[in-house]
């Protein structure tokens, strides 16, 4: 999303998200198709609560010693011919893909799809350096066409109807499609199965790196993973820091559960163990192999309150399940990472600030720790946000007088009591049968769909206290 | 630029600052992979049969097509029956010290064009995408598996010399030739081989890939709907020989 | 195990906008021979405050909380939320401080109602209020905070009078959330709207919750939208039979 569209109050954002008639019908199908799917699989899976719990366990115990494992990983990559990259920025990590791209003169670059490189705007990077990305996951590709962004993590083309990509086949690719999904799927798979032979750069992104065998781990279903890391000259990996685990063991904890939480499949099709660039005798596999460990906000927070959200998988289980998710879709958000891990995760690349009013985006209900494969508590890190965003006086300061006074009034049982009695007598001219049906703002905000219930004539308290009856 | 230094420095501060929070702790990890790799080979000897209806059931279960046969030697009618229900001719193959048995005569024999490919690494950038173009063009793709797994009716595939990736990747319809020696039951069994290819093991093959391959490439990316062979194959085969395919 | 005695702490809600459900909670439990005491002085949990952000201040209201129910032998709360803010949040906001052991061994004495009545006092034969057909929404807090969907449908399905029938997507929210039904009150009400097409698809004309939100929620949308269905706290239902 560009900035200007980020001006854009998000609340107005999502308003506009709830008037697109196909976007929500898409969603309620994409969300309750993967929540289904989600539960299915993990019901027939009885070992699979145990595992949960030893993935966290996992991805604790890692972080604990991410230093060791990283400088394993790295061993491991250059004893294997790799190279190993550091980026502390978006910025550093374009430099260093770019700069890659430059020296091996690739024109062309395919790549797998990839939240990491979505979130370091690297095509935008490799088009000002005259290198051609191509996204060949098929719902990437759709948006890449379309100059769009994903709106799911795992399902980047949810809000588009097949009428819309054949439409857009049309224009972009001077082919006649009809709006037929197997039709756009064959398409699809002749411009890029071309674009897979020419490429000289690919780039992926990586699930997993498992530090002592030094192999990057990817998961796809289309087998576009394996294209970008078996056919070009070059491979180069972006790879968040957290994404390291010790060892192979480690590893298959991971795959049990992780296709199973995002498309409910026992495991996605292709997973690809990628060790270091070609070896002797192989007829392919890159000739060189570049592995990119990217900061971008996330080494501060290991040991910081977001630290939790270190553990995700980005399988998007909790954007499935969550209330807000489903009725506003990705790109409301106006971030890489949409729904309440995004928020997480927005408020660690971009820092606090740019979550003022993301972090109140959530009901807490807490559905998503519930479907998160490691059991990351999203509810309890939106909250520490919120409080992040009050101690840094970014919330307006209308709305900080108001809980000034709440915590007096909610400190004090006579003004409490008080409080009450203003309550009848204010609500008198709206108060109709029992109900509150239009209020001035901010209360207004509730009014306006819903009916409010007055202040009781006489609070249980003051009935307690008054009626004989009750207290015998 | 961010030095390597600088870069893991600043994880180490963050390491020490940071308490452990929840319950932490790896994988127990196999003592002696080899060994216990081992173990499984043998004790599936018993159980081989209902680890393979397993099998059968996952690999049917997302879209693969299982065969099963007598012997190695039944493969090249097999394979053949395929092709010309899908009036294909091209083959490309592993090369025959990879799948453990040299089939190309017999699928010539059957009227199919045979393309093995080599033991060695080819000479030349020509001869490399002389070879790959062979790979894209084919109809079918002929390997070998390293380990299929029950749990999830997955073709566990190493890459090397006379193994190419492309063969299982490229043609429209990938079949896999294995034996009970290629079974384990579980993720967790896979991965104590996985530990001992790269331990004190030896693997199958001296590649830089190692695929899990469950079903035919998929997505469903166009409003949910379920689609075979966007990148990957549209079709995978399994044929099981009986009897074990080395002898 | 009987309790002889359990304090109400009633909530802010219960106490301003829902004192009939404190009432017959009063009356259910004296019923089942538990004397009731309601501390003087109550306000709020501090909740409201907590999940906004407003941590120190939801802090100083609970420790108020603390000491009002310190002689309590139990404490038994309508609100699933609340329930929850006790049990699961006092121990970590005053765990530094004086009162510490005092939040921790209130956290253990308190029970939402539900619980009470069922895993405490082993009670589950009731009479409906309201005779016929009733449906339960599962409030967020008792269901994935307190782990409790038993409880509630127990009650419900051995409820004189009453038939309980499922409700679609009971587990998933009602768009309440506190300041998020005001903050972004369209996406709120979205959400509510899709419960209540649900709730109206059972047929029931009853609905049931354990959470003074979700009832102020769902039932300010069936009002505004003149339904049939009531929304009720679990306690005015099993009310009945008087």
């Amino acid at each position: 999303m560009s900035d200007a569209e980020l001006t854009t109050p998000f609340r107005q954002r999502a308003g506009s998200a709830m008037k697109d008639e196909f976007l929500q019908e898409a969603l309620t199908i994409a969300t309750t198709k993967f929540i289904g799917l989600r539960r299915e699989a993990f019901a027939g899976f009885p070992e699979g609560e145990a595992l949960r719990d030893r993935a966290r366990a996992i991805k604790e115990a890692t972080l604990q010693h991410l230093d060791r494992h990283l400088e394993t990983l790295i061993a491991n990559v250059e004893r294997l011919g790799g190279h190993v990259h550091f980026a502390t920025t978006p910025a550093e990590a374009r430099s260093i893909v770019v700069d890659i791209a430059r020296r091996t003169g690739a024109r062309m670059a395919v790549k797998a799809k990839s939240m990491a490189t979505e979130e370091i705007h690297l095509n935008e990077a490799l088009e000002a350096a005259g290198v051609t990305p191509v996204e060949t996951d098929l719902g990437e590709y759709i948006i890449q066409l379309a100059h769009e962004r994903p709106s799911h993590i795992i399902a980047p083309a949810i809000h588009k109807t097949k009428g819309q990509v054949a439409e857009l086949f049309t224009r972009e690719l001077k082919r006649p499609a009809e709006p037929d999904p197997e039709a756009l799927t064959r398409i699809a798979r002749a411009e890029l199965r071309e674009k897979f032979l020419q490429a000289d750069l690919g780039i992926t992104g990586a699930n997993f790196a498992v530090a002592d065998t030094g192999t990057v781990v990817l998961v796809t279903n289309e087998g576009n993973g394996r294209m970008v890391t078996s056919l070009p000259r070059v491979h180069v990996a972006v790879m968040g820091v957290e994404k390291v685990v010790p060892s192979f063991t480690d590893l298959m904890v991971f795959l049990a559960i992780l296709a199973k939480s995002a498309t409910g499949q026992k495991l996605s099709v292709y997973t690809s163990l990628v060790q270091g660039p070609r070896r002797a005798g192989e007829l392919e596999g890159p000739e060189e192999f570049h592995l990119v460990l990217l900061d971008g906000g996330r080494i501060a927070q290991i040991g910081g309150p977001l630290r939790e959200a270190l553990s995700c998988l980005r399988c998007g289980a909790c954007l499935n399940v969550c209330p807000v998710y489903r009725q506003i879709g990705g790109h409301a958000y106006g971030y890489t990472y949409p729904g309440p891990i995004g928020i997480l995760l927005t408020a660690m690349l971009e820092g606090a600030p740019a979550v003022r009013d993301l972090a109140h985006a959530s009901s807490l209900c807490g559905a998503c720790v519930d479907a998160c494969p490691v059991r990351i508590d999203i509810p309890r890190m939106l909250i520490e946000l919120r409080r992040e965003v009050d101690d840094e006086k970014l919330a307006p300061w209308t709305e900080r007088v108001a809980f000034a006074l709440l915590t007096k009034l909610l400190q004090n049982p006579r003004l409490y009591r008080f409080a009450a009695k203003a309550g009848r007598v204010l609500q008198r001219p709206f108060a109709r049968d029992g109900r509150i049906s239009r209020l001035p703002l901010p209360f207004g905000e509730w009014t306006r769909t819903r009916d409010l219930p007055p202040v009781a004539s006489r609070t249980f308290q003051e009935r307690w206290a008054s009626d004989k009856d009750l207290r015998a | 630029m961010t030095t390597r230094a600088e870069f893991l420095e600043r994880i180490r501060e963050q390491v020490r600052m940071s308490p452990g929070r929840s319950p932490a702790s790896s994988a127990r990890r196999p003592q002696h992979p080899a060994a216990e790799a081992e173990t499984i080979r043998r004790e599936l000897v018993e159980r081989w049969p209902e680890t393979l209806e397993a099998f059968r059931r996952e690999f049917e279960g997302v879209a693969g097509v299982f065969h099963r046969t007598a012997s190695i030697d039944v493969v090249p009618a097999i394979v053949a029956r395929i092709a010309h229900e899908r009036q294909a001719r091209e083959v490309v193959t592993w090369h025959s010290a990879a799948l453990g048995a040299d089939l190309a005569p017999a699928l010539g024999a059957c009227g199919l064009d045979v393309h093995p490919m080599p033991a060695a690494e080819p000479s030349g950038g020509a001869e490399r995408e002389r070879l790959r173009t062979l790979a894209a063009r084919a109809d079918l793709g002929l390997t070998g598996v390293d380990l299929a797994i029950a749990e999830t009716g997955t073709l566990v595939l190493v890459s090397g010399a006379g193994r190419p990736r492309s063969t299982s990747l490229l043609p429209p319809c990938h079949i896999a030739v294995f034996d009970r020696t290629a079974l384990v039951e579980s993720l967790r069994q896979a991965g104590v081989f996985l530990e001992a290819w790269h331990r004190d093991g030896r693997p199958p093959a001296g590649g830089s890939a190692i695929n899990f391959i469950t079903g035919p490439s998929r997505t469903a990316d166009i409003e949910l709907t379920l689609t075979r062979g966007v990148h990957g194959p549209k079709e995978v085969h399994a044929i099981f020989v009986e009897q074990p395919i080395r002898g | 195990m009987t309790a002889r005695r359990a304090s109400l702490m009633v909530t802010c809600l219960g106490d301003l906008f829902f004192p009939e459900v404190g009432v017959s909670i009063v009356r259910l439990l004296r019923k089942l021979g538990v004397a009731v005491d309601v501390p003087a002085d109550q306000t709020c949990c501090g909740l409201p405050l907590f999940n906004s952000g407003y941590r120190g201040d939801a802090a100083a209201v609970a420790r108020r909380t603390v000491a009002l129910f310190k002689e309590s032998e139990y404490v038994v709360v309508p609100s699933g939320s609340c329930a929850w803010m006790v049990k699961h949040e006092y121990p970590g906001l005053m765990a530094d401080t004086a009162v510490g052991p005092e939040a921790r061994e209130l956290a253990a004495r308190t029970h939402e109602l539900s619980q009470f009545l069922v895993r405490v006092l082993g009670a589950t034969e009731f009479t409906a209020a309201v005779p016929g057909r009733v449906t339960y929404h599962d409030s967020c807090h008792l269901l994935r905070g307190l782990h409790e969907s038993e409880s509630p449908r127990m009650l419900l399905g051995k409820l004189r009078g009453a038939e309980l029938v499922p409700l679609p997507g009971a587990d998933e929210c009602c768009g309440f959330g506190g300041s998020f039904a005001v903050r972004l009150p369209e996406v709120s009400s979205q959400i509510l709207a899709k419960k209540l097409a649900n709730v109206e698809s059972t047929g029931a004309g009853c609905l049931v919750a354990c959470d003074a939100g979700c009832l102020m929620q769902m039932n300010g949308g069936l009002k505004r939208a003149k339904s049939r269905v009531r929304a009720l706290h679990l306690a005015e239902l099993l009310d009945g039979g008087r």
